[in-house]
C-alpha cells in the first residue's frame, strides 16, 4: 500500500498534493491538470493500475474531474482529482494512453463543457443532435439549456 | 368472436422498446418470459421487429433523442397496435420530469392504451396490463 502512496507523493513533486489515505486502501490526491497525464502512466506502469472510471462535477467556482484507478493486485483503489477553474476548462486528455476514457471524456466534454486536448475523437456522444452547442446541461451556473 | 378478433387476440406480439431506461422495467419483462411466469402460454412473444408486432411496449421516458424514434415505430407498426407504457418513468416520467433532457410524456407522442406503474412494476401486473391491453382489442 504504501508503495503507491510514496510514489504519488514522490514522483510529481509539487504537483501531486495532499495524497492521503483514507479507510484502509483508499487514496487520494490533488493533481495538477498538466500533470494527470503522467500520473496515470506511473500508475498503470509502475503499479498495475487499471482505469474505472472519470467523473466530473461543478463546484461553482471550478470544475472538478475525479479520475479513478483500481489497483487490482492490492485491492486499492486511487482518485486523482484535478480542479480546473471556470475560465480555463480545459485538460489533456486521457484517451491517447487509455482507450477506456474516450467516451467518459466525451461525456464530460457535452455535460460540463471541460474541453480535452488532444482527445482522438471529440465528436457528440450522447446528447441530442439538435442541442444548441455550447449550452452544458449539467453546469451549475445557468448555462444548461433548462432549469 | 369474429375471426379477425380471435386472430389478433390469440397471440398478441410484444416488441419492446426501451428509451434508455434504467433497465429494471426490462429485466422484469424478461422475467415474464421465464417458465416461473411464462407469458408465452398466452401467445406472448417478444419479437425484433415493429413490422411483426401487435403491441408496442415502451420502457423509460421519452428523451430528446428517441422522441421522433417513438413516433416513427408507431408509424411503421401494423394497425392496429396498441401501446403500454410500462413503469412509472413511460407513464409519467417519474424523477426525470423537467429534466434537461426529457421531453413530453409518452402520451403526447403515441396513443397509449395501458398503463403499467411500478418501479419496475411485478411481472404479475406486467401480465395483468397486457391482459387489459388485448381485451381492448
Amino acid at each position: 500500500m504504501s508503495t503507491v502512496l510514496d510514489t504519488l507523493r514522490n514522483a510529481f513533486p509539487g504537483r501531486l498534493l495532499n495524497c492521503e489515505e483514507r479507510r484502509g486502501a483508499r487514496i487520494y490526491c490533488d493533481a495538477a491538470p498538466e500533470v494527470i497525464v503522467d500520473a496515470a502512466r506511473e500508475l498503470m506502469d509502475g503499479h498495475r493500475a487499471r482505469f474505472i472510471t472519470a467523473t466530473g462535477t461543478d463546484t461553482r467556482n471550478a470544475v472538478e474531474i475525479l479520475y479513478h484507478f483500481s489497483i487490482d493486485g492490492e485491492g486499492a483503489v486511487v482518485s486523482l482529482r484535478v480542479t480546473l477553474p471556470k475560465d480555463r476548462l480545459e485538460v489533456d486528455s486521457l484517451a491517447p494512453l487509455i482507450k477506456a476514457a474516450e467516451w467518459v471524456e466525451r461525456e464530460i466534454h457535452e455535460m460540463l463543457g471541460v474541453r480535452f486536448r488532444g482527445h482522438p475523437d471529440p465528436r457528440r456522444l450522447l446528447l441530442a443532435d439538435d442541442w444548441p452547442e455550447g449550452s452544458y446541461p449539467l453546469r451549475r451556473d445557468g448555462e444548461g439549456g433548462q432549469s | 368472436m369474429g375471426w379477425r378478433r380471435w386472430a389478433r387476440t390469440k397471440s398478441p406480439w410484444v416488441f419492446h422498446f426501451s428509451t434508455g431506461s434504467c433497465n429494471n422495467c426490462d429485466i422484469e419483462i424478461l422475467d415474464c418470459l421465464t417458465p416461473r411466469f411464462d407469458v408465452e402460454r398466452f401467445g406472448i412473444q417478444l419479437v425484433g421487429s415493429i413490422r411483426h408486432a401487435d403491441i408496442l411496449l415502451v420502457t423509460g421516458s421519452v428523451n430528446r433523442r428517441v422522441a421522433p424514434t417513438i413516433r416513427e415505430l408507431y408509424a411503421k407498426a401494423p394497425a392496429p397496435c396498441l401501446v403500454v407504457a410500462c413503469g412509472t418513468c413511460a407513464c409519467g416520467q417519474h424523477m426525470f420530469k423537467e429534466s434537461y433532457h426529457t421531453m413530453d410524456p409518452l402520451d403526447a407522442y403515441v396513443p397509449v392504451s395501458v398503463y403499467i406503474p411500478g418501479c419496475p412494476p411485478k411481472p404479475e401486473a406486467f401480465i395483468s396490463g397486457i391482459v387489459k391491453a388485448v381485451h381492448t382489442l
